[in-house]
């Protein structure tokens, strides 16, 4: 199963080939698995195709290709599993790794709720054809040189900046999963990626670092946004430069999409995740359909939204995936339930094995001017850089790239300034959310949140 | 094949090479369990081997990667390592790097534990993770959730280069951690604690904060149950080892990685300059033997650069950077053993060890008696540090010393400050000492398995609680 590859085939081709021998690989896999006496197995396998330019320091510093690819096992027998994976597609090495891992199962602990889907429960997915493009499949690193050079140039035009690393990438990748019982799923992607790391320093001050970047799928178009992220991750460098102390207070703070998917996100979606209901950790039980936050709270998973990174058109169980929303007007409207959880609580999985994947929350009705004036002190938290206590939903740390501000004026970049508060006191009194979102990293769609009942402690 | 015989492999390979071509063949075996509510929710071993090139042409660095270790995939590799170098040498013009000369590594490295690990049946570890999930769960009727993580890297490489490194490791890296979710009348609380080592079983479970540890993590997620909040503000506190563990990894040793320097932070220009309290000797280190149970222990880089003790404040003064060969050459010094990559493809950073406060002479019990009103910190959470020096780490409980005495037992905290200043404020630092940070990565791009500690410290810091 090596690759027989020539220099000459494209990207594209050799990307087929790839996946055409792990398909085959995988299917040898489950045969095998199960004349060892594996009850059912589950194939995972990905192959990719990977070229960057490294940036240090504001210099190119390297030219990197890679080709990888890997294949996964999950076993199940006398209802006990085990799981292993390898990055070879050499069937004898594959095949020694299949029987590790049976005898890895053995000496597991019985569990009668372990499942796999029926190929009739997940029915092959609708491929996501425009998250693959051809122009970028073909593109060359010397290609990427110029796109890269554009971009370092920007980023570096105010020699305030220090730009500490920068990376450019171009990938073609393939993801299939294949299952005992016939499922069988295949998706392949392009993506152009970037990433800013860095800080301002005018003499002998130095900023905080802040960081940007994300990916996209398709080349058209894509230096526009690389442009846009490069002049917003300059505005925050230069803006952290010579903070001030702010002043401490209890009640509203204002966070930036990025600081709501640092702070809110993770303590919302652990308590609405299938694990945590099944082993009773969440707090959101016997919550469905009943009201868990303020009317103008909702979110919705759009695994096929082109936008957004974690775009997918089958979960990690196999099921096709779909829009659905989890909380609707501050109410929630379901668990994210995959196929073990699922039938641990005697339900269906909805589709959410590794899931939601592409997050959007629902813009508000407030403009963002709005949201920033009237209201005295104020702090503007754009980053957060601290500990979140999912269980109990407390959450204590350091606003980075934060400002204050007095009745909507800006009074500068703020130092040594901690936050503290609890979520779920939070989520039952947001004053206002902006009518905007904004992508945060690339993987989801934001909107701005006022929230209040936060302590704020100035250094 | 072994180590000594990929080593064979890549001799032949890079023979005739002109420039500097650097070869590094790694093997990486992971096992990791978990077990919670009495079931294994993860047994999995996962396996990655290949070969990473690196070529450095007219002063500019190519990558490639195979995971087809035969002289035909190697060779390949370098190709196109070589024609990325030419790639970058093309784009930088201006700017070319060199690399500091050092005599390389030869040895043919097994550390301890490796054969121990390697030899020890799965049944027995997995057995025992069982076992530990099944102790802690039982031993209070609160402990709503028990949850065990064991993992162990079996880590094994073969570096050659062009200019003289031609050596092998095998090392073995276990770790076991445990947490608890402590639940009554609706209250809930969590802790964690593990621990983590360079060597094989029997070590591990000799690690001091292994000692009773199903006791801690019951007793203090349960004791945490009806615990209040500290109050905020600049306080008088003790940091234990974790803490300082921490403070030195995260808040000091970033902004002296000598990339992050060239950078521009806030180390950047301070050689020779007073940056702590005359207390604080602080290091990272490659081969720690004197205190045993470090997790970042490493016989060489990935530069085939041999490891050593880097003093990086030595009694209150800044004294190094950490360096790669590149690095080095541009500060004129030697290069430091820091250059490390997570995996086959993944390029050298400069990254950390073990990094640490050297131990003072100072009885812990002393500095507690000599407070009025502080606190003692203890157990680690995450922790992130700026470029300008402030940092942020979360701890994982914290006890209220009044009148000399530890009094009562307060939920975590949160902690900031700016390096320096705090470190300038430290008054006393303990002769207990421990490594506490072995079930970590750090993370700048690439993971790294690091470990960190120290002894007790005495100094200012800001503690973030809750405004009335």
């Amino acid at each position: 199963m090596q690759s027989n590859s020539t220099p000459s085939s494209t990207i594209e081709q050799q990307l087929a080939q790839r996946a055409e021998n792990l398909e085959l690989g995988a299917h040898h896999l489950m045969q095998f698995a199960s004349k060892k006496g594996a009850d059912r197995s589950k194939i995972a396998v990905s192959a990719s195709f990977e070229q960057r330019l490294a940036v240090e320091s504001g210099h190119f510093t390297l030219a990197n290709s890679l080709a990888s690819q890997s294949v996964s096992l999950l076993l199940h027998k006398d209802q006990k599993k085990s799981s292993a994976s390898a990055n070879t597609t050499d069937l004898k090495t594959l095949e020694q790794t299949c029987e590790d891992c049976l005898a890895l199962a053995s000496f597991s602990v019985a569990d009668p709720y372990l499942i796999m889907p029926s190929a009739d429960e997940a029915p092959k997915a609708t491929p996501l054809d425009h998250l693959f493009d051809n122009p970028l499949s073909s593109l060359e690193l010397y290609e990427l040189k110029d796109f890269a050079q554009t971009v370092l140039s920007r980023l570096t035009k105010d020699k305030r900046v220090a730009l500490d690393k920068c990376d450019m990438a171009i990938s073609s990748s393939f993801h299939g999963l294949y299952n005992s019982l016939g499922v069988m799923q295949k998706e392949r992607q392009t993506a152009l990626s970037w990433s800013f790391f860095g800080m301002a320093v005018d003499g002998d001050e130095v900023s905080g670092f802040d960081y940007d970047g994300r990916h996209v799928y398709r080349f058209e178009g894509a230096l526009q946004e690389a442009l846009r992220d490069a002049d917003r991750f300059v505005e925050k460098v230069i803006g952290n430069l010579y903070p001030k102390k702010a002043k401490s207070y209890k009640g509203q703070v204002l966070l930036s999409p990025r600081a709501v998917e640092e702070i809110l996100l993770e303590t919302l979606l652990f308590h609405a995740a299938g694990t945590s209901v099944m082993d009773k950790k969440s707090l959101w039980m016997e919550a469905i359909n009943q009201k868990v936050a303020t009317d103008s709270l909702s979110l919705i998973d759009r695994p096929h939204e082109s936008r957004l990174t974690g775009a997918t058109a089958f979960d990690s169980d196999g099921l096709p995936t779909r829009e659905q929303t989890i909380l609707e007007h501050g109410v929630l409207k379901m668990h994210l339930l995959d196929c073990y959880s699922a039938h641990r609580l005697s339900k269906k999985s909805n589709g959410m094995a590794g899931g939601p994947f592409a997050l959007t929350m629902s813009p508000g009705k407030e403009t963002l001017e709005n949201m920033r004036h009237g209201r005295g002190d104020l702090l503007l938290v754009d980053r957060f850089s601290g500990n979140i206590d999912t269980v109990r939903g407390d959450f204590s740390g350091v606003a980075k790239s934060s400002r204050m501000l007095h009745n909507g004026s800006d009074q500068g970049p703020v130092t040594e300034t901690m936050i503290a508060g609890n979520i779920f006191e939070i989520l039952k009194t947001i004053p206002a959310i902006s009518n905007h979102q904004e992508l945060v990293s690339g993987a989801m769609l934001l909107p701005w949140v006022l929230i209040d009942q936060v302590s704020v402690s100035a250094g | 094949m072994n180590p000594i015989q990929v080593k064979q492999l890549l001799n032949d390979v890079i023979k005739n090479q002109s420039d500097y071509v650097e070869l590094r063949w790694h093997r990486r075996t992971a096992n990791q369990f978990l077990a919670t509510k009495g079931r294994v929710d993860v047994a999995n071993q996962s396996r990655t081997e290949g070969v990473g090139v690196r070529a450095f042409i007219q002063g500019a660095w190519g990558f490639a990667a195979t995971a087809n270790v035969t002289p035909e995939g190697v060779r390949k590799a370098i190709d196109e390592a070589r024609r990325n170098a030419k790639i970058i040498a093309q784009l930088r013009q201006d700017s070319k790097s060199s690399l500091s000369s050092v005599r390389l590594s030869t040895q043919d490295f097994v550390g301890d534990g490796f054969k121990e690990l390697t030899g020890l049946k799965v049944t027995d570890k997995l057995g025992k993770v069982i076992d530990i999930e099944r102790e802690l769960q039982s031993s209070s009727q609160f402990i709503q959730t028990a949850r065990v993580r064991y993992t162990e890297y079996l880590e094994e490489k073969a570096i050659v280069t062009t200019d003289g490194a031609n050596c092998t490791m095998q090392i073995a890296q276990p770790e076991l951690s445990l947490s608890a979710i402590a639940e009554n009348a609706g209250d809930r609380s969590t802790y964690h604690k593990g621990a983590g080592v360079s060597g094989g079983w029997t070590c591990l479970f000799k690690h001091p904060s292994l000692d009773h540890v199903v006791n801690d993590v019951a007793k203090i997620s349960v004791d945490l149950l009806k615990a209040k909040y500290p109050e905020g503000g600049k306080k008088t506190c003790i940091l234990g080892p974790a803490v300082v563990g921490l403070l030195s990894h995260e808040a000091i040793g970033h902004t002296v990685e000598a990339d992050f320097v060239k950078s521009g932070s806030v180390a950047q220009g301070k050689i020779g300059q007073m940056v702590a309290s005359p207390l604080v000797t602080l290091a990272d280190t490659g081969c720690e033997t004197t205190q045993g149970y470090a997790m970042g222990n490493l016989p060489f880089d990935d530069e085939g650069v041999e490891t050593e003790n880097t003093i990086i404040i030595k009694n209150g003064i800044l004294n190094s950077y950490l360096h790669s060969r590149e690095s080095a050459a541009e500060f004129g010094v030697k290069p430091t053993g820091n250059a490390r990559a997570w995996l086959y493809n993944d390029e050298p950073l400069i990254r950390m060890r073990n990094t640490y406060i050297l131990p003072g002479k100072q009885k812990l019990e002393n500095m507690i008696a000599e407070i009025n009103d502080g606190y003692l910190i203890e157990g680690a959470g995450s922790g992130q540090a700026d470029a300008n020096g402030e940092f942020m780490f979360g701890s994982s409980y914290v006890w209220h010393i009044k009148n000399g005495k530890r009094q009562t037992l307060l939920k975590e905290a949160t902690m900031s400050g700016i390096a320096f200043d705090v470190l300038k404020t430290v008054d006393a630092v303990s002769e207990e000492f421990k490594w506490d940070s072995g079930t970590g990565h750090c993370g700048k791009g690439q993971p790294a398995k690091v470990d960190a500690g120290g002894p007790y410290i005495r100094c200012q810091m800001n503690l973030g609680g809750r405004q009335s």
